[in-house]
């Protein structure tokens, strides 16, 4: 199968080749009629890849390389700017707003990841049935969530959670709390309101992600699995979840770097991160900074900071997920 | 990009049809090239400009096309400016919120010094030709043009309207706890700030212990009263030194210190609901009568129609306790990397003149800045039917009036911002007002150092 493959390869490969073993001759001369294209030797891929490196370099790159630059600088993009040195990093670490910004990140992807990840691999069980009818139509209507805009979200669940007219304290008032819970000043509350509209739009993304890969799974293992006598429930938890180890990280990884960019969330409900910060976000935190207390290169840093916490995470959740997909196949 | 090619297409279209017009009639004068087509590009939010004015401006001026970019967002001003100001592009006109202002203030390069600007004329509407900044300054409320003056005396921005702030209160309600309802009869129950937390004593005392535990209270927000009685001193966080940047007063100003004091009282007396400002309970509360007053700027008359349509009538607006106030207010400026100045200046000096101000204020609430008008009986004799028929031309007119001008700083937000913050700790029984006080100079500490 493999070799099959390699030599496929190896064969729409070879006109690019000038030293490739078969019919080296009769290609060199075909090329000469194209003069500097021989000499190229197979560097036309360099072009292929180069409208997204150019963009990224441009756009991707140049920011971030620009963004280091002035994190060493007190930066006024309008006056005068000084070096600094290491003193924004200085100052940062020292910055207990920058720990409680990270305590707020952290409780917030952890309130919109895991239970998110658990509804979306049950939905994705259920859109897998198929047996179920107007499967297309669930899973169009899942991403409309993903293309609201945030701000309507936000204006949305922001009445849902209202303190004295909000939806859920009614209901809670019904299930006889007597006391309503202010979703903006209370720190857990206010993280739970955020986690709520994450997962709300992110949920159906999520599924679709978990469904392609379930739909990917041979029928021979549910079929071998139900031969052995093995339940719904033992084939969901040791052929379904086993196999979707690869998109359990790729979620994990790609939520995670999605959780330390929450932003519009957090700012619509209060611009500065409530009252007491309690839910001032990482980018929050960078965004208020920048623009509402003009420190620019104070900003930078903040940016470097969460690029760093970033990298580490990806690192634990490869380390993480590798260890228990070993552990799965044993 | 491709809208600016497009338009450059049609203006050559335009300007090839007026020429053949112009060759065919003989005259081929003065007259095709003042009907050069031109595109003023605009920067704005919200309301501040009117479709209605547009269209109005577009009849007298068919060769101009105005090409507004709306943006909902708070940071307009703060980024976009920003990255316009230093890539050295930008529109033709910005509308600058005034809490931007202190920070543009410091940055007059980023915008034409509208002195050097000199009016085509408009002489249908009463504009004469030649006129600068300085010969329009005298038709604007003083402390309000100020805003729109950098450090170095250069005008950058003119003022579109002017907050004010009074007290929008429920009579219906008011009669039900035993107030009296007559809005001077009301003004006169707080001529000043104690005498308005009593009256919001009294209020609450009235209250079922159903209604109390509802949250139903005298004021939507007491913290509200922090930037009213800011913006009645005569300094806020800066002295003006003679500086740039003026100095920083904010820990030692005594007006700081009374508007804190005093807002804490108020929030201690229990009389304010603790609603957020604009949230979903804001509006539902004003449906319902959770709160009997609200402090609003002109400019809210509006939002409060909208939001609570069913309460027409059972408001009225009544005088300030300690005298007027204001929140809030736009200006309208030109970058100084504008590609049509003259025809924005020529647009600017038109939408921003005191009969179109005037439009403006009766049809969408803006109070106009242009203090020639408030002694216009069409301005003073305005009463508006939703707010039981209160004059509140001549009530937000009187207001502004008081006030006194403010130096304003670069850190202006964020000091307001944190000591916001101190205020909501404070109402949500989070921190005594000393902590709190107390993490709010730390706080400042930190935006001011670095």
């Amino acid at each position: 199968m493999s070799e099959v493959a390699e030599r496929g390869r190896k064969k729409a490969l070879s006109p690019w080749k000038s030293k490739s073993p078969q019919g080296s001759s009769s290609k060199a001369k075909k090329a000469t009629q194209f003069p500097g294209v021989k000499s190229l030797n197979g560097k036309w891929g360099y072009l292929y890849v180069a409208p997204f490196v150019v963009m990224f370099a441009i756009f991707g790159l140049a920011p971030v390389v620009y963004s280091v630059y002035i994190s060493f600088f007190h930066w006024d993009p309008l006056g005068e700017s000084t070096f600094t040195g290491l003193h924004n990093f200085d100052r940062l670490l020292h910055d207990s707003d920058l720990w409680l910004a990270l305590r707020n990140t952290f409780s917030i992807w952890a309130l919109s990841t895991f239970p998110q990840m658990l509804m979306a691999i049950g939905l994705a069980n259920i859109l897998r049935n198929t047996r179920l009818r107007g499967k297309s139509f669930f899973r169009t209507i899942l991403l409309v969530p993903n293309i609201t805009s945030v701000i309507a979200i936000t204006i949305v669940f922001s009445q849902l959670f209202g303190r004295d007219f909000g939806i859920i304290n009614d209901i809670l008032g019904w299930a006889g709390f007597s006391h309503h819970i202010d979703f903006i000043e209370g720190v857990i509350p206010s993280h739970v309101q955020i986690a709520t509209m994450i997962t709300w739009r992110w949920i159906g993304y999520n599924t679709l992600i978990f469904l392609a890969s379930m739909l990917a799974i041979p029928n021979e293992l549910y079929e071998s699995s139900s031969v052995d006598g093995a339940s719904k429930w033992q084939q969901f938890r040791y052929v379904t979840l086993p196999q979707l180890k690869n998109t359990i990280t790729f979620v994990l990884i790609v939520g995670t770097i999605g959780g330390l960019q929450v932003f519009a969330e957090p700012q619509q409900l209060a611009s500065d991160g409530g009252s007491s910060k309690q839910f001032l976000t990482l980018t929050l935190f960078l965004y208020n900074q920048a623009f509402v207390n003009n420190k620019y290169g104070y900003a930078a840093s903040i940016g470097i900071f969460i690029t760093f916490i970033v990298l580490i995470i990806s690192a634990v959740n490869f380390v993480i997920t590798r260890k228990i997909s070993n552990d799965g196949t044993r | 990009m491709r809208n600016g090619m497009i338009t450059k297409l049609r203006g050559k279209a335009l300007v090839a049809s007026f020429a053949a017009i112009a060759i065919g009639a003989g005259v081929f004068t003065a007259q095709a090239k003042a009907a050069e087509p031109v595109t003023i590009t605009i920067w704005t939010f919200g309301d501040v400009i009117q479709r209605q004015l547009v269209a109005e401006y577009k009849a007298l001026h068919p060769e101009v096309t105005l090409q507004i970019k709306k943006s909902d967002l708070d940071p307009l001003d703060g980024t976009n400016m920003v990255t316009a100001c230093t890539s050295k592009t930008g529109p033709d006109i910005v509308a600058t919120e005034v809490s931007y202002s202190g920070y543009w203030r410091s940055y007059p390069k980023c915008f034409t010094d509208l002195r050097t600007m000199k009016t085509t004329g408009e002489p249908t509407a009463g504009i004469p030709a030649g006129q600068t900044a300085n010969d329009i300054a005298k038709n604007y409320l003083a402390w309000r043009w100020q805003q729109g003056v950098a450090f170095d005396g250069s005008v950058i921005g003119i003022p579109t309207d002017v907050g004010g702030l009074e007290v929008a209160y429920r009579s219906d309600l008011f009669k039900k706890a035993g107030l009296p309802t007559e809005r001077n009869a009301v003004a006169k129950l707080w001529p000043t700030w104690d005498a308005f937390i009593a009256t919001g004593q009294k209020y609450n005392a009235k209250l079922t212990a159903a209604e109390k535990k509802a949250g139903v209270g005298f004021i939507d927000n007491a913290g509200t009263i922090y930037a009213a009685i800011m913006n009645q001193g005569t300094a806020k966080y800066y002295a003006n030194d003679g500086t740039e940047s003026g100095k920083l007063i904010y820990a030692t100003n005594p007006q700081v210190k009374l508007a804190w004091n005093t807002t804490i009282k108020a929030t201690n007396a229990g009389i304010g609901t603790r609603i957020g400002q604009y949230t979903s309970d804001w509006n539902i509360g004003m449906n319902k009568g959770t709160f009997a007053t609200i402090l609003a700027p002109a400019w809210m008359m509006d939002y409060i129609k909208a939001q609570a349509p069913d309460t027409n009538g059972k408001w009225d607006i009544a005088d300030m306790p300690g005298g007027g106030g204001n929140q809030g207010g736009t200006q309208l400026g030109i970058p100084s990397y504008a590609q049509n100045k003259q025809a924005a200046y020529d647009f600017l000096t038109w939408y921003l003149a005191p009969a179109q101000e005037l439009k403006v204020f009766k049809t969408y609430g803006l109070f106009p800045a242009a203090s020639v008008l408030y002694k216009d009986p069409a301005l003073t004799g305005y009463k508006d039917p939703f707010f039981n028929n209160a004059p509140v031309g001549q009530i937000y007119a009187a207001g502004v009036q008081t006030l006194k001008p403010i130096f304003e700083g670069k850190l202006q937000r964020a000091i307001d911002q944190a000591i916001g913050a101190g205020l909501g700790r404070v109402a949500a029984k989070k921190q005594t007002a000393d902590k709190s006080w107390a993490q709010v100079l730390s706080e400042l500490n930190k935006v001011v150092n670095n």
